[in-house]
């Protein structure tokens, strides 16, 4: 009665015509209105890459019009055009500043929050992040306020960083200064929430499969109120998260019957976690192509791996975890090894604006209605260097941003001013922003 | 308390912070030993040579110290001092060391100065925040509840963790991803305990074979494949078997295992049939109730010793070998046995029963799934559903399915919430029974209480049987849980799924390995608590668990077959869980072993007094060139030579490289590459030892260490908080115990049960949140 069953592995979803159910759609009304948008929308995304990057492979020399491209970057030379490389950013709130040990950690915390995080195992508390004050206010208008990935399954058991949390490494989205939003890892996950279970249910079941979950809702809601009424604070702020998560499922509920819109992935659906990083990393930027497509959602943060991470890239010949490899003390031969992990982490993302690219939407690339932020939040992993930061952005956000330049900012140019200059673009502008000192010049205005 | 302790100290430490002195009054002359005469001589003969404000060594000035008052104000660096004296570490190698009776001395006027200062503050059994259940608990609790297998940790994301364990209730938070996962898995769990969907009407097919490389070979006769089952029903699977062996082959059995649990075992001939086939073949067949969910299947020989001496070309000749070419799932078929998760719930049949006979499933259901009482009105705004579902043309049984998803996303269901009765929630007071049946179920099953626990709780009769239901507790196989969850996420060995051996180097890493590799730890651990065996025996202990492929590994002979048994162990390579492969494996990197990590290991989670990190301006150790230049020892001991680094190094790498015999798999060794292993170490306190043997009797022979930490972290499990300063009572209560009970290890267990921070709570002030732990934190 109340659900769909799944299909099974094998089941293609593509040519079958099929109706692919959305995740809280399938329960959903029929009624099948696409609704056109007038203009594009814009996205912004931030791809994080853990450990630090070799910064010599990494940095062009010059300054302006890009042309020729370090060896690290040299897999976008196609989209060079496209993108804006920028130097001298820095997360002063990433540096130790009287805490002492833990750079990874903190610069993880740090990296979209712009706040220092708490240095606790436990009491964990950092800022809301940029997205997610972009996701606040503009969510609204989409399935998913907020998509939230990564590639790497958290570490379950131990010390995470000197003493910080591993909800620092974990996740890179904070929707409160205490609410870290987990990234969705397996690709069989990431699948059902974005184009449903596969359970393409009959209309009627679907209808009354909502109206169950909304009483459900309701019902939950009600009981967590009376709960709440005498706890103590920290209990109420449990239930408050409990009852926030529900208003989102209710919002997603209302959503999905307004907008209709059936989304055929074009693909098998994923079965599991792929060993193979390129493979896994496909499969996922595939499905967020399809979702920032059907405009489910224009809010992204990308987790490739947890800072301080100690994977190994046989993918490419190199057993050696990367987070050792990137203490490398100057020796030639692991700045080499580092500098392969960087070039193959650009080459996947290379791959993911090509798709992007060749997406059109009107007159313009989805890429070119994107901001994608590409980065990580240390430059020199040896020495744990918070300035300087490699940072990308790819795509225009429909104009907005002169692209196929080099900007070197002022030394310790706060990475915040950066956020504040994508949120003006997303429509939520903002006075200040973790540490920022201002808007970035140069980026949407050449001068 | 003690790894807060060591952190905060760190910060101030690295950061070189002097820390306002609280002028207090002069204490009164005492007769005794006085601060002057014990202390102020041992730290101007041995310690302020370097540790003074312009040198400043390891980033610790003394000056501060001077003042007697320190002991009191500055409690969490005088205790890593004293650590660090009492370790030998220093004064550091070169340097005179002191007389013992000097620093006993020291050591006693300290802590008799903090036990005085203890006797004035009142008891505080701390404050537990509502724990939402983790994945572990969320799965033990719905089959415990509803009879229904379901897997959290395969769908539902990654709990976050703090101290060490994912069950704090501080760092378990709730994100719409997870609240998605809560509604749907409330669907389909609900919808499986009552069974209402009907299966497809005819049975699907799925075949792995080796033929299209679909089947993971194991062995040269057993293998191993990945399938979803969709439906919990019966199925029927085929395995093909290709293959002669023999004229005299005896009958072997044949057995098929689900997630490394034997379900089902049947004798099968494999010597030729008098029937002629061009290709020897044939096929067995088993008929299995299978739950819903992914689930490995692995069918094979049991004891299978022809193959032992098979060789690679032989393996899959027709003619030579019979083996698993294929396994075919067949179904769902309907079950003839009523599934037990309707039993459970369907207490009286709701299509004749009416009304009251839902109310009666809906409060028994609800009674065990908020684990306590419920009330009328609760019960009635349950029953809604049941009328709900009838509104819309839905029959009672589907209409109790609805009832139970309700519930499922309840708060009452997915938090533990504990109440503060009393009119002050400052005021300490003993947790209600209910409460205390949970924080019991949850510690030692990772689930709900049983009926027996809930009964006991409502007529007020657990306390008074408190040791009888704990005994209760650990002999039932529930307690596995613990095994799983505490000692897992202590031992770190959960971490086995995630870290990934070199294939070049360790060819034998697999799948296989590894879950024998968590077996033995598992078992171990769980022969340790249910047998109430002493504590040293973690340390060095005669006996292991072991399965034909971790033997093979550890290179014991004698052990054949896939299932786990008791072995004696007649040789000083390995004992205890120092030698077990699977905490060697985690504690090293995926090439090589590294004596830094696994010392680290052993100081964080076997001696509990982790290192800090290092200082800021301290260059990560040089360990990764390793294995060109020199051996890795030669070059740590370079590294050592830095006298910063050598204070913590000199402790933690001499555990390390007693453990260097065993490599980056736990496999045991006596060469490394061209360098030959020397194991040999002599800790800072001047006691050696010349192989891991030695050094498992010198960790044996203090256990003081060892059994302080062990309680910390099992309290911290236990109480889903972190420790703090008032935890410290509780921790000295029980180690001493402990000591009196002989070590015995489920002293520990109800030692923890019995103590305040188990049995009492209180609450927070109701405004302002936690102005303490802010100024804590600069």
């Amino acid at each position: 009665m109340i659900t769909g069953k799944a299909l099974g592995r094998r089941t293609f979803l593509r040519g079958v015509g099929a109706a692919v159910g959305l995740p809280f759609l399938d329960a959903m009304t029929p009624a099948f209105a696409q609704s056109k948008a007038v203009t594009a929308p814009v996205r912004m995304a931030f791809v994080y890459l853990p450990n630090g990057m070799d910064m010599k492979s990494w940095t062009p020399t010059y300054e302006g019009k890009l042309t020729e491209l370090p060896r690290t970057l040299k897999s976008l030379e196609p989209f060079k055009n496209d993108i804006t490389v920028l130097g001298n950013l820095t997360h002063n709130n990433g540096r130790a500043l009287l805490d002492g040990a833990g750079d990874h950690g903190r610069c993880s915390g740090a990296y979209l929050t712009g706040v220092q995080p708490r240095k606790s195992a436990v009491d964990i508390k950092c800022g809301i992040s940029c997205d997610q004050i972009v996701a606040n206010k503009i969510g609204s208008q989409t399935r998913f306020p907020s998509l939230e990935v990564g590639l790497e399954d958290a570490r379950q058991a131990g010390d995470c960083d000197s003493g910080y949390s591993c909800a620092y490494t974990n996740n890179l989205a904070w929707r409160s200064e205490t609410q870290p939003l987990p990234p969705i890892l397996d690709p069989r996950t990431l699948f059902e929430r974005l184009f449903g279970s596969g359970a393409a249910l009959p209309p009627e079941a679907r209808a009354r499969q909502a109206k169950f979950r909304r009483s459900i809702l309701d019902f939950v809601t009600d009981d967590t109120k009376k709960l709440q009424a005498n706890l103590g604070p920290t209990d109420r702020r449990k239930l408050d998260e409990y009852l926030s998560s529900i208003r989102e499922i209710e919002r997603q509920l209302i959503k999905a019957e307004t907008d209709n819109a059936q989304i055929d992935p074009k693909m098998e659906k994923p079965y599991g976690v792929p060993a193979d990083f390129a493979e896994h990393f496909k499969l996922m930027t595939d499905m967020i192509t399809v979702a920032f497509q059907a405009d489910l959602t224009r809010v992204l943060t990308f987790l490739v791996t947890r800072e301080g991470t100690s994977r190994p890239y046989r993918e490419i010949g190199i057993p050696d975890g990367h987070h050792p490899l990137t203490h490398h003390r100057n020796d030639p031969a692991l700045i080499e090894k580092v500098a392969q992990i960087n070039e193959y982490h650009t080459r996947q993302f290379a791959a993911w604006m090509e798709k992007l690219k060749s997406s059109q939407e009107g007159d313009r690339s989805i890429l070119d209605n994107s901001m994608i932020v590409y980065g990580a939040g240390l430059a020199d992993g040896n020495r744990h260097a918070h300035e300087d930061l490699p940072t990308l952005i790819a795509g225009s956000g429909g104009g907005y941003l002169k692209t196929g330049r080099r900007i070197v900012y002022r030394k310790e140019t706060p990475m915040a001013n950066m956020f504040l200059t994508m949120m003006d673009r997303m429509g939520v502008p903002a006075e200040h922003f973790g540490d920022s000192t201002g808007r970035l010049d140069g980026l949407s205005d050449l001068t | 308390m003690r790894v807060q302790a060591l952190s905060l100290s760190a910060v101030a430490l690295a950061a070189g912070i002097i820390l306002a002195q609280d002028p207090k009054k002069p204490e009164a002359k005492p007769a005794g030993p006085s601060f002057e005469s014990t202390v102020t001589p041992v730290l101007a003969k041995s310690c302020v040579a370097c540790h003074n404000d312009r040198m400043a060594s390891g980033g610790l000035n003394l000056g501060p110290f001077q003042a007697p008052s320190s002991i009191m104000t500055q409690r969490e660096d005088w205790e890593r001092i004293l650590q660090k004296i009492r370790t030998g570490e220093m004064p550091p190698k070169g340097m005179p060391r002191l007389p013992a009776e000097h620093t006993d001395a020291l050591a006693k006027f300290i802590h008799e100065k903090w036990e005085i200062a203890d006797k004035s503050i009142p008891p505080d059994p701390g404050r537990v925040t509502a724990r939402r259940l983790n994945r572990n608990e969320y799965s033990n609790t719905v089959r415990d509840l509803l009879g229904v297998d379901f897997r959290a940790e395969k769908d539902f994301p990654t709990d976050d963790s703090g101290y060490g364990f994912d069950n704090i209730g501080d760092v378990l938070t709730i994100s719409p991803v997870l609240m998605e996962k809560y509604i749907s898995a409330a669907e389909r769990i609900a919808a499986r305990a009552i069974g209402a969907d009907p299966l497809p009407k005819k049975p699907l097919s799925a075949e792995y074979s080796r033929k299209d490389n679909t089947l993971r070979r194991i062995d040269f006769s057993s293998a191993e494949a990945t399938h979803r089952i969709d439906w919990d029903a019966e199925y029927v699977i085929r395995i093909g078997l290709p293959g002669q062996r023999g004229e005299d082959a005896a009958p072997v059995p044949l057995a098929i295992w689900m997630d490394g649990k034997k379900l089902d075992e049947k004798p099968v001939e494999v010597k030729p049939s008098k029937l002629v086939y061009f290709n020897p073949h044939s096929d067995e067949e088993f008929r299995l109730y299978l739950p819903e969910g992914d689930h490995t299947f692995r069918v094979g020989f049991v004891n299978d010793e022809f193959v032992k001496n098979l060789s690679e070309k032989d393996a899959y000749n027709s003619k030579k070998n019979k083996y698993v070419g294929s396994i075919l799932f067949e179904g769902p078929f309907p079950s003839k046995v009523e599934k037990p998760s309707r039993k459970k719930i369907l207490v009286c049949d709701p299509k004749t029963g009416g009304d009251v006979c839902a109310s009666k499933i809906i409060s028994n259901l609800a009674h065990k799934a908020y684990r306590r009482p419920v009330t009328k009105k609760e019960v009635d705004s349950l029953l809604r559903f049941v009328a709900l579902a009838k509104t819309e043309g839905l029959n009672a049984e589907q209409g109790i399915q609805l009832a139970i998803q309700a519930m499922l996303v309840s708060p009452h269901f997915l938090f533990r919430i504990e109440r503060d009765t009393t009119a002050d929630p400052l005021k300490v007071h003993p947790i209600t029974e209910l409460e205390l049946a949970s924080r019991l179920s949850y510690f030692l099953w990772s689930s709900m209480p049983d009926d027996e626990l809930l009964a006991l709780a409502e007529t007020k009769k657990l306390r008074v049987n408190l040791d009888a239901q704990v005994k209760r507790m650990l002999n039932d196989p529930r307690s596995a849980a613990f095994a799983d969850n505490f000692a897992g996420q202590w031992l770190e060995t959960r971490n086995l799924d995630s870290v990934k051996p070199d294939p070049q180097k360790f060819p034998e890493w697999g799948p296989e390995l590894r879950e024998a590799m968590k077996a033995e730890t598992r078992m171990f651990f769980e022969a340790m608590l249910r047998e109430d065996r002493s504590l040293p025996e973690f340390l060095d202990a005669k006996y292991t668990f072991l399965n034909d492929r971790l033997a093979k590994h550890y290179g014991i002979e004698g052990v054949t077959g896939p299932e786990f048994r008791r072995v004696e162990l007649t040789t000083p390579q390995r004992g205890g869980l120092l030698s077990h492969a699977s905490i060697l494996t985690v504690s090293s990197y995926p090439t090589r072993t590294s004596p830094v990590i696994r010392g680290k290991y052993v100081l964080q989670n076997i001696l509990g007094t982790p290192p800090p990190p290092p200082p800021p301006d301290v260059p990560a150790l040089d360990e990764e060139s390793v294995g060109n230049a020199g051996s890795l020892r030669q070059q740590l001991e370079k590294h050592r030579s830095n006298a910063v680094c050598a204070s913590c190094h000199s402790r933690m790498d001499v555990l390390g490289f007693g453990l260097e015999n065993y490599d980056g798999t736990g496999k045991w060794r006596t060469v490394d590459g061209k360098f030959t292993i020397d194991s040999s170490g002599t800790m800072p306190n001047g006691k050696s030892f010349t192989n891991p043997a030695e050094m498992r009797a010198l960790l044996k022979s203090d256990l003081e260490d060892f059994s302080r930490c062990l309680t910390e972290k099992m309290l911290t499990y236990s109480l889903g908080r972190g420790l703090e300063r008032y935890d410290r009572k509780t921790v000295d209560s029980i180690t001493k115990k402990l000591a009196a009970s002989d070590y015995r290890f489920q002293t520990m267990v109800y030692e923890i049960v019995r103590s305040l921070p188990f049995q009492q709570r209180r609450g927070e002030a109701l405004k302002t949140e936690n102005k303490t732990k802010e100024v804590a934190q600069r």
